[in-house]
């Protein structure tokens, strides 16, 4: 078994969303918050809180998107410090890492020296963090979350280490559910089963779980015949920027899954290697206690190409030192993939051909060129849907499902202003329409003025008051709708905020 | 058209191996017999409900047996809510919303992998890029739908009568659009065919609004 030393940042999330520690703050996603400060846990917020439930705790809660990117971007930093002491560095998410703690014990003559080295090179960096050590990563990142500031768990202790664990810090909610309704509260509990019933009653992934209660590794390691080269590789000529090389990497990610599948193997770490013009190479690694799939993959390459296009390193020319010649990935740790079964067809997200030209386009305008739309919640047309860059991940939006009362009713638009368009709207004397604060109209509208172009109105409905987020002052909205159609047969979802009317989608 | 239906014969990737026309939806029928011809360009006269039909009668929600995509090009103000309410799978659009000057490097990328790509050019096209494009559809058989003028396109789609209905003064909200379609053009086959619609009808959906009756009356008056 490795000794490993884990170090982590606790709250990542909202310190990557440049939050203030001592402020309430929360990270949501989902509608449920996955990080929060120390002084929104004072008030009684908490992960996976509903955010309106969290939000009726303290009223000034400061809420941000969970930003993997730039989480992991901000990450790169700490992981450079890190680097400079101990080789070998496993990044296992954004705010998480993992270094093997053989080397650095010996040359820092104990565990607990080295693990201290680590923390304070992070906090002098600015970061706060804690840092643990005991048998694999698993153990390790539960020993760094001990108060205050992460404990060594001595070799062969793991399992009791971690015996009055709830079984909730596997991160398996589904398994985690069943056992606490069988009576298995602790990982203690989980251990004590014997291994063949949990396999039996919980497949791949009980056993997997129960493997970590014990203190073993996820996986055992799977011995393969030496000298077999797993690793995928592409080089480019000429040498390419960072953007392009992303895509590259998914196709890549797709090959070295294929290698790995046709030998009924999975890899639970792979190291990322980028190699520039100037012959420079980066290496990283990326673990995963789940299996990495290659659209996560080709998430990670390019969360490691931001990150280094964002902060260049010491002496070297410029970004990326000039240019990317080639991209390797390597399965670094590989295991024998067992209880993952794809769809017989296996299941394509996207065509490769729409795949390949998406991708053309992104590197001709830009990532956020190419996008997708998804249907979202909101009142507004244009607030219904949300578009998504292609390849970004489609969760992590509202969802459309949910009622929205004052939603503006069915056939929608078919055109639907990016921006706004100011609009004069008058009655049959040529005066302003105006709406007072209580939703009253002082004169039915008979024309309106579209950029010069007067059209005569035949219908007209409103006002359709609505009152957005009206909690955040600084978002809030309070606004009419009408409807009107003009003479020219097409209609128009007219809103007046704040005495100004505007055009926000024609009916055309 | 040797092959009416829109879905060919597969083969295990999921390719169709003939390709049919682009279908259209039931109600355009009239318009389009048989659907959207492959490696052909088509114009409309303005962006709104009409393009977004082409679109939602190409990709259509619940069938995902045909592996089909739709680009919109240089169309931010296209109402993706309305698409889907005629009938779209949004899974399968590909956007690009402001391609600008590079709009018809990025439309002949997107021939080479949508069926059909719908694109409104910032301006005239020049006769050059006209024939690029045009020559690029035929090869990769996609369907180009142009919203404004274009040179050589074989099929043309106007809305040329339009009333909404539902709104009263002060009451009501908009209920359904009918409007008289008319496609003329080489395509066309000589003769322009029109219909009239419900484009869209009060659920958002796309009906045959075959007024007969307005026809004839047109005609008298």
């Amino acid at each position: 078994m490795t000794r490993v030393i884990a170090l982590w940042c606790p709250d990542w999330p909202v310190v990557a969303a440049g939050a203030d520690p001592r402020t309430p703050a929360i990270v949501v996603s989902n509608g449920r918050v996955t990080a929060c400060t120390a002084a929104a846990r004072e008030v009684g917020v908490r992960r996976g809180q509903k955010l309106r439930d969290a939000q009726r705790r303290c009223a000034d809660l400061e809420v941000h998107d969970d930003d993997l990117d730039a989480q992991a971007r901000l990450f790169e930093q700490v992981i450079a410090v890190v680097e400079a002491l101990c080789p070998r560095v496993e990044v296992i998410r954004p705010g998480l890492l993992a270094v093997p703690a053989r080397g650095p014990a010996r040359y820092y003559r104990s565990e607990q020296a080295a693990a201290d080295t680590v923390r304070d090179v992070v906090e002098a960096e600015g970061f706060e963090c804690a840092a643990g050590v005991a048998d694999g990563s698993f153990a390790a990142a539960l020993a760094a979350r001990v108060l205050p500031a992460g404990i060594v768990v001595p070799p062969g202790e793991t399992a009791r280490f971690l015996a009055p664990h709830p079984v909730s810090v596997l991160d398996r909610p589904e398994l985690a559910g069943v056992l606490v309704r069988l009576g298995i509260r602790t990982l203690g509990d989980l251990a004590a089963l014997p291994a063949p019933d949990v396999l039996a009653r919980f497949g791949a992934d009980g056993a997997l779980a129960h493997r970590l209660a014990r203190g073993l590794q996820a996986r055992p390691p799977a011995t393969r015949p030496p000298g077999e080269d797993l690793a995928a590789a592409m080089s480019f000529d000429p040498p390419l920027d960072a953007e392009p090389v992303v895509f590259a990497a998914k196709s890549l990610a797709d090959q070295l899954h294929e290698n790995l599948g046709s030998r009924g193997l999975a890899c639970v770490r792979v190291e990322v290697e980028v190699t520039t013009s100037d012959g420079r190479s980066w290496t990283r690694l990326w673990r995963h206690d789940g299996l990495l799939s290659s659209p996560a993959l080709a998430e990670r390459v390019r969360w490691q190409l931001d990150a280094w296009r964002a902060t260049p390193r010491k002496g070297s020319p410029g970004p990326l030192g000039g240019g990317v010649v080639r991209l390797r990935l390597a399965p670094d740790q590989v295991v024998v993939d067992s209880g993952r079964q794809l769809s017989l067809w296996g299941s394509r997200v996207a065509s490769d051909a729409v795949e390949r030209a998406a991708g053309r386009i992104q590197v001709m305008l830009g990532h956020a060129a190419v996008t997708r739309p998804v249907l979202t919640g909101g009142r507004g047309p244009g607030e219904q849907v949300t578009k998504i860059p292609w390849g970004d991940r489609l969760d992590s939006v509202r969802a459309a499902k949910a009622p929205w009362p004052g939603r503006v009713p069915n056939p929608a638009p078919a055109v639907v202003h990016p921006e706004p368009q100011p609009v004069l709207v008058v009655d049959e004397y040529g005066r302003p329409v105006t709406v007072s604060g209580r939703c009253e109209v002082s004169a039915p509208p008979a024309e309106i003025m579209l950029a010069g172009e007067p059209l005569a109105v035949t219908g007209w409905t409103g006002p359709w008051p609505a009152h957005e987020q009206w909690w955040d002052a600084a978002v809030a909205r309070r606004l009419a709708r009408f409807q009107v159609a003009t003479d020219d047969g097409r209609a128009w979802l007219l809103l007046v905020e704040g005495g100004r009317w505007l055009v926000e989608a024609c009916y055309a | 058209m040797a092959m009416r239906s829109s879905v060919g014969v597969q083969d295990y990737s999921g390719s169709p191996l003939v390709a049919g026309p682009i279908p259209v939806l039931p109600a355009l029928q009239g318009l389009l017999p048989g659907g959207l011809p492959r490696g052909q360009v088509l114009t409309v006269d303005a962006a709104g409900a009409l393009p977004l039909a082409l679109v939602a009668g190409a990709v259509p929600a619940g069938v995902p047996t045909v592996d089909l995509w739709c680009a919109v090009v240089g169309l931010p103000e296209s109402g993706m809510l309305a698409a889907a309410g005629m009938g779209a799978n949004l899974d399968r659009l590909v956007l690009v919303d402001r391609p600008g000057e590079r709009w018809a490097d990025v439309v002949a990328t997107l021939l080479s992998a949508a069926g059909l790509v719908l694109v409104q050019p910032p301006g005239p096209p020049p006769a050059g890029i006209t024939r690029r494009l045009t020559a690029l559809a035929r090869q990769h058989g996609a369907a180009l739908v142009v919203v404004g003028h274009w040179e050589g396109a074989r099929l043309r789609l106007q809305v040329t009568s339009s009333l909404w209905t539902g709104l009263e003064h002060g009451h009501g909200h908009l209920q359904g659009r009918r409007v008289k379609v008319v496609a003329d053009g080489r395509g066309a086959g000589g003769r322009p065919r029109s219909a009239w619609l419900w484009l869209p009808g009060p659920d958002g959906s796309v009906a045959g609004a075959d007024l007969g009756v307005v026809e004839s009356l047109e005609a008298a008056g």
